[in-house]
């Protein structure tokens, strides 16, 4: 089973800080049509892309100095609230709202909550800090995904993958052999393993500037319905973690129109922090090694979504966190269901 | 290219015609009754390799490699063994008896008093071990698990598949049939554990390899380590057989042991699930359609909601919290705590 309907009721990663500024920035999220802008106090806005009139994008028209939306079709213009303050055919202000989405921006991610604005919590978002901190540097981006996000969350909690699909950047044999400990908590999903005196994969050798054998560990967080954090840590074997090498990942897997998804991604590290040559050849690893994962969950998309008779899938024991993972959002879709579908409603 | 083995289907291969059709097919190619002891040797330190023939005359039924037969002892205790001898020969059976000192008695029997001429009640064979056709085989084998190795080795060896085996044991005095490995050159690498500690199962097994099958028995470490070094291995790679001694799955008392009723409430059948047969297999025996995939407790497709009873879980894939709610149940490997089990079914 596979699900093709999206968690409304979580936190998603919508934007990175930086993609938002006084332009009209559409991005569709849970099937929904959001446009991000920010207002002159520089908070930054997502509204349904909708106008309210006769349903023209709100990203096709402009933000004027002092916020106001205005809609290029007809002309109706919206304040910071999304609330209408006039069109220009008439005197009195026609009665509309926009639907505004609870935001949360905050270490340079604009996280979205897509369903019941009174369902928000902040205390769900997973800590970001060092995104933020001055002792890590890192790189960020988003990739678009022609495949439901669930086939992505597949394929970060279950990491066995990269010993056959990476095996020249990050995969070796040792991530296939070594099993994981799957952890839930609550809703959350957690794995780890830890592999010891292992042949150092090229990337992490070139990264680390390490030689095998190596320690790699790989603890992995998935927060339903769409974020994920790696914390690795590479170190010579027979050295304790305070002496390794630190990264981090996170990926923001945001369910986009349909089956597409936003793969936002951030990769972290606590060393040689002011090293641009290693940063740089950092991104372009991580860029292609998502790039082999593109392309093989857009392979794998059209096999799930021309096999509608849902021929049976076999699993296997490394499956299990991902297993999990399905499993958390299937619960948080089913909740959301039997509690109605969430009005949608303007939270002016 | 070497050609791989032919495993030929036959109604003795565990699977599905065992678990589905319980009486006819196996019967037909089973025997049950009187074997006499024709050959008794020591092959180790502890080691008694017996060699049986039927007490009347008549030939004994085919089998395949990692077939076993259970020999049933005056004492009452019944004991599986694997066949050891030559899938040919359908005048004797050879089987390897280790003298388990702190077993249930039934090796030491064996040990102390059946003689050559002396009698044995045996069934089978049966295998739920069988060989699959594959050009490569790694064998593992440590101490008496070497005995079902012995005919997928041959097997192996005929169809001119490639093949190995690391074969360990306490020690070189210990380990049985190590003559007739010999003859086998390099692909057998001995380890008795006194020379050289734990075996080398990184080295012998190596990487992941598709065309390649993984055949293990032997004490439960032992499986439980190659299980752990072949986790990234392609599904079906690694097969194995753990000795009875060592079960892995019996819950805590002797429920696994008991028939459970089982009410379909929805259909309105109740069910006997004899110890052996799965939830899942009883259910769909009795016509009642539902899904399935790994019937390994992994996938989650056989979930079924409980109504009553408690559920005596041993699925991988239920959270602690999921598994005490006591409100559903993978039944491909569940059973129930008490005698009795209402299903959403
Ligand atoms: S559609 Fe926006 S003003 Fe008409
Ligand atoms: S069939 Fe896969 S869990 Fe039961
Ligand atoms: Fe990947």
């Amino acid at each position: 089973m596979t699900l093709t309907q999206h968690v409304r009721n979580g936190w998603y990663l919508g934007a990175w800080s930086d993609e938002i500024g006084r332009t009209l920035k559409q991005r569709w999220i849970t099937d929904l049509p959001v446009c991000f802008y920010r207002l002159p106090d520089q908070t930054v806005t997502a509204v349904e892309d909708r106008c309210p009139h006769r349903k023209y994008p709100l990203s096709l028209g402009h933000l004027d100095d002092d916020g106001t939306l205005q809609c290029d079709y007809h002309g109706y213009r919206f304040d910071g609230q999304g609330v209408c303050v006039g069109v220009a055919e008439q005197a009195d202000k026609p009665k509309a709202a926009l639907r505004r989405f609870p935001l949360v921006e905050r270490d340079g991610a604009v996280w979205i909550w897509p369903g019941d604005p009174e369902l928000a919590d902040e205390g769900l978002l997973p800590d970001t800090s060092w995104l933020n901190d001055p002792n890590w540097t890192h790189v960020h981006g988003v990739v678009p995904l022609k495949a439901r996000h669930l086939l992505l969350l597949e394929n970060l909690l279950d990491l066995t993958h990269e010993t056959f699909l990476h095996p020249t950047s990050i995969g070796n044999a040792a991530v296939a052999a070594t099993p994981i400990d799957v952890t839930v908590d609550g809703d959350r999903v957690g794995f780890s393993r830890r592999m010891t005196g292992i042949e150092a994969p090229p990337f992490y050798e070139k990264s680390c500037g390490l030689t095998s054998p190596v320690d790699r560990w790989q603890d992995g967080d998935f927060y339903p319905p769409g974020i994920f954090v790696l914390n690795i840590r590479v170190a010579a074997t027979g050295t304790e973690e305070p002496d390794g090498f630190h990264m981090k990942v996170l990926y923001g897997m945001t369910p986009g129109r349909g089956n597409e998804t936003h793969d936002f991604y951030a990769l972290g590290r606590d060393y040689l922090i002011d090293d641009q040559e290693l940063t740089r050849f950092q991104h372009e690893q991580q860029l292609a090694v998502m790039q082999e994962d593109v392309d093989a969950l857009e392979a794998q998309e059209i096999m799930y979504a021309t096999d509608p008779g849902g021929t049976a899938e076999s699993s296997i024991k490394s499956d299990l966190a991902a297993l999990r993972g399905r499993r958390a959002v299937a619960k948080m879709l089913t909740r959301e269901q039997q509690a109605g579908t969430a009005r949608p409603r303007a939270s002016a | 290219m070497t050609s791989p083995p032919t495993a030929a289907p036959d109604t003795h291969t565990l699977g599905s015609a065992e678990a589905g059709t319980p009486s006819a097919a196996r019967r037909g190619t089973e025997f049950e009754g009187t074997a006499t002891v024709v050959a008794r040797q020591t092959v180790a330190d502890g080691v008694v390799s017996l060699e049986l023939a039927a007490s009347c005359g008549e030939p004994l039924p085919p089998w395949r490699p990692g077939a076993h037969i259970d020999v049933v002892l005056p004492t009452g205790v019944i004991r599986q063994y694997s066949l050891c001898g030559p899938v040919k020969d359908t005048a004797r059976w050879r089987v390897a008896v280790l003298r388990e000192p702190d077993g249930r008695g039934g090796s030491q029997w064996i040990h102390d008093h059946l003689v050559e001429g002396g009698e044995l009640r045996v069934r089978g064979p049966r295998n739920n071990f069988p060989l699959r056709p594959a050009a490569r085989y790694l064998f593992v084998g440590g101490g008496i698990g070497i005995t079902p190795l012995l005919p997928m080795i041959a097997e192996a060896e005929a169809a001119g598949a490639e093949w190995s085996l690391l074969y360990g044991g306490r020690t070189r005095a210990s380990m049985a049939f190590l003559p007739e490995l010999e003859g086998y050159g390099e692909r057998v690498t001995v380890r008795p554990q006194d020379q050289y500690g734990l075996l080398d199962l990184t080295g012998h097994l190596g990487d992941p390899d598709r065309s390649a099958l993984v055949y293990c028995c032997g004490p439960a470490g032992l499986i439980d380590a190659v299980e752990a070094h072949c986790a990234g291995w392609p599904t079906g790679a690694l097969n194995v057989e753990r000795f009875a001694a060592a079960d892995v799955r019996q819950p805590a008392g002797d429920e696994a042991e008991q028939p459970i009723e089982v009410e379909l409430r929805a259909s309105g059948t109740t069910l006997t699930v004899p110890p052996g047969l799965s939830v899942l297999k009883a259910v769909e025996q009795a016509g009642v359609p539902v899904l399935s995939s790994c019937e390994e407790g992994i996938c989650g497709s056989c979930e079924t909601s409980v109504l009553e009873g408690e559920v005596d879980h041993r699925d991988s894939l239920l959270t602690d919290d999921e598994r005490a709610a006591n409100d559903t149940m993978l039944i491909c490997v569940s059973r129930a705590r008490g005698r009795r089990l209402v299903l959403d079914l």
